[in-house]
């Protein structure tokens, strides 16, 4: 049972995707902020994150940078979610696996997560 | 005495209630029911102060979603998604609330005003805040605290809240100002009115002011009457306005005295129109005219004056211009703003009002009707303008005419009365003047008739013709 995390700091958003993606059968935490966000992925290694952009304390793309600046990190899958700045985190695809604006379909961000969580259990 | 730094709203009529704008550094309360404004209110003065250079921080617990809000502003002008985690950002703090308490709150907020350099900090769940503490005592700590550490950077804070007006909230004691946002049902229309409860260290104008909400946003008109009283314009006394009836300007002792108010009276179809029709035909370059009516269109004002024979100066060109208000859901103060402000933009020197009844008709609170006449006459006369303006009466034909209100009689400078009534089977119109402040004036009556050129005085009319004078 592939594990994820998800990062918003807006509380109905985070248990609306953790139902969804429990629906679908993965184990999922949830944390709200970038900061909180990193420590947790130390702690313990999810399976994919999904994050958000504009949080207090890290942003997502904050966030994202860490990660992938961290030898141990660098190559875990992370999905960023937005509101307003999906474009700026699609001008740095080496942070994302995938970049959704909200609202964003169910369908295709289970269809995403799927497709990049599978790619990391190889 | 030294003047407070100020943080501008952005909305003219609302910095004109708070003397200047908030204060820089302080803490404020903006309070209403759902849907009474305080979401769109809050970011549109956000929206000004990142334009004005600012930087925001705007925090919610529980609410509608983020995309959600910004979805709901995108139609309006002041809204700019370009600014979204640049200039102004949006966070919850909901899961600290629940998880840690208010005192990671107050942490967070701290940290996060820092992290984002922000100028002015949004709060939006007060009521909320109040759910978890456990005293009263712990939410005035937390509005203290959120207030000193902001103060402490130069941050001025607004705190939304939904709580009801009549509530004594202990939060109210520590913020610098309080301002409540209503949304009332006024017979079958629905009013918005903005109060300013609490303002320290600023004279706000005082009761309830009212607003709107359309694609520009918000716009509020502050009350007439709560405005400082002005100088009257000074004007020579000997100096005239053609009324543009030659007669009629003899009767008036010359014309009609220039800065005056002068009220028209008379029954429908008695030609109070076509008296206002002659006054704006004598505007020029010097004293450019301003229609102000809630019956005729533009062009059906014009088609009239052509019908009767009488020039008004082109469409285009600053001579004469033609503002129509439609009878609707109309707000007495937008009616008057929009009055003083042609008047003063335009310069306008002639003002023809047809007629007083569509004030009266938009005014929701009745009672304020005289106070807000005489204040509007005062804002008129501060202006210098001569205004002629129209008031309907109710009989049609008849010789017992009553004025109108005594009250409103008093406020003004100067009355002419117009008159319908039969004899021998023949419709007659006459015309008196009733008062005239500071100037002699003819007190017969005379016979109106309508001529090629539009009106003209006709002889005198014998007591035994001319029915008694309305009481006074």
């Amino acid at each position: 049972m592939a594990h994820i995390l998800v990062v918003d700091d807006e509380f109905l958003l985070a248990m609306m995707l953790t139902d969804i993606l429990e629906d679908e059968g993965y184990e999922v935490d949830t944390v709200s902020n970038g900061e909180a966000a990193l420590a947790a992925v130390r702690k313990r290694r999810p399976d994919l994150v999904v994050t958000d952009f504009m949080m207090p304390m890290m942003t997502g793309l904050e966030f994202a940078e860490a990660v992938r600046a961290d030898a141990a990190l660098a190559n875990l899958p992370i999905i960023l979610v937005s509101g307003a700045q999906g474009n700026i985190a699609r001008e740095r695809p080496e942070l994302f696996q995938a970049v959704f604006d909200k609202p964003y379909r169910n369908s295709a961000i289970l269809k995403a997560i799927a497709t990049y969580v599978a790619t990391d259990t190889e | 005495m030294q003047q407070a730094h100020r943080l501008t709203s952005g909305i003219d009529g609302l910095d004109q209630i708070l003397a200047g704008g908030f204060i820089s550094g302080a803490s404020y309360i903006i309070q209403g029911q759902p849907g009474a404004g305080k979401t769109i209110l809050s970011n549109q003065i956000a929206f000004a102060h990142i334009a004005g250079g600012g930087r925001v921080l705007y925090v919610t617990l529980l609410s509608e979603s983020h995309e959600r809000l910004f979805q709901t502003m995108d139609p309006l002008a002041f809204f700019d998604r370009s600014q979204l985690g640049a200039a102004i950002t949006y966070i919850s703090v909901f899961q600290t609330l629940r998880d840690e308490g208010l005192d990671a709150v107050v942490k967070m907020l701290r940290k996060e005003t820092k992290r984002q350099d922000a100028t002015l900090l949004v709060f939006d769940g007060l009521l909320n805040a109040r759910d978890r503490a456990d005293t009263d005592f712990d939410v005035k700590t937390f509005v203290a605290e959120v207030q000193g550490q902001a103060a402490f950077v130069g941050c001025t804070v607004l705190f939304l809240t939904s709580s009801s007006v009549t509530d004594l909230n202990p939060e109210h004691t520590m913020v610098d100002g309080v301002i409540d946002l209503t949304d009332t049902l006024a017979g079958v229309r629905t009013v918005r009115e903005l109060q300013v409860r609490k303002s320290r260290g600023s004279r706000a104008l005082g009761g309830l002011h009212k607003f709107e909400i359309s694609d520009e946003g918000i716009t509020v008109y502050p009350r007439i009457e709560s405005l400082p009283a002005r100088v009257e314009a000074s004007v020579r006394v000997e100096s005239k306005l053609s009324i543009g009836v030659p007669g009629l300007d003899a009767m008036l002792g010359g014309g009609l005295p220039e800065g005056s108010i002068t009220l028209l009276a008379g029954p429908s179809g008695s030609g109070k129109t076509t008296l206002g029709i002659h006054f704006l035909s004598q505007a020029s370059d010097a004293e450019p005219a301003l229609h102000f009516g809630f019956f005729e269109t533009p062009d059906r004002l014009r088609t009239k004056a052509a019908a009767l024979g009488i020039r008004l100066a082109d469409q285009e060109g600053r001579v004469l211009t033609i503002e129509r208000m439609p009878l609707a859901d109309n707000i007495l103060d937008k009616l008057a703003h929009k009055l003083l402000d042609q008047v003063r933009s335009l310069g306008i020197k002639r003002l023809f009002i047809d007629g007083f009844g569509g004030f009266e008709r938009a005014a929701v609170h009745r009672p304020r009707l005289i106070e807000f006449f005489a204040c509007l006459m005062d804002q008129l006369r501060a202006e210098g303008v001569t205004t002629l303006a129209t008031w309907e009466i109710r009989e049609l034909v008849g010789s017992d005419v009553a004025a109108p209100a005594r009250e409103i009689s008093a406020i003004l400078d100067n009355m002419i009365l117009l008159r319908l009534f039969e004899e021998d089977n023949q419709l007659i119109r006459s015309v008196s003047i009733q008062k005239m402040r500071d100037s002699h004036f003819d007190t017969s009556v005379h016979a109106v008739d309508f001529a090629p050129n539009g009106l003209m005085l006709g002889g005198a009319l014998s007591a035994r013709q001319v029915p008694p004078h309305p009481q006074r």
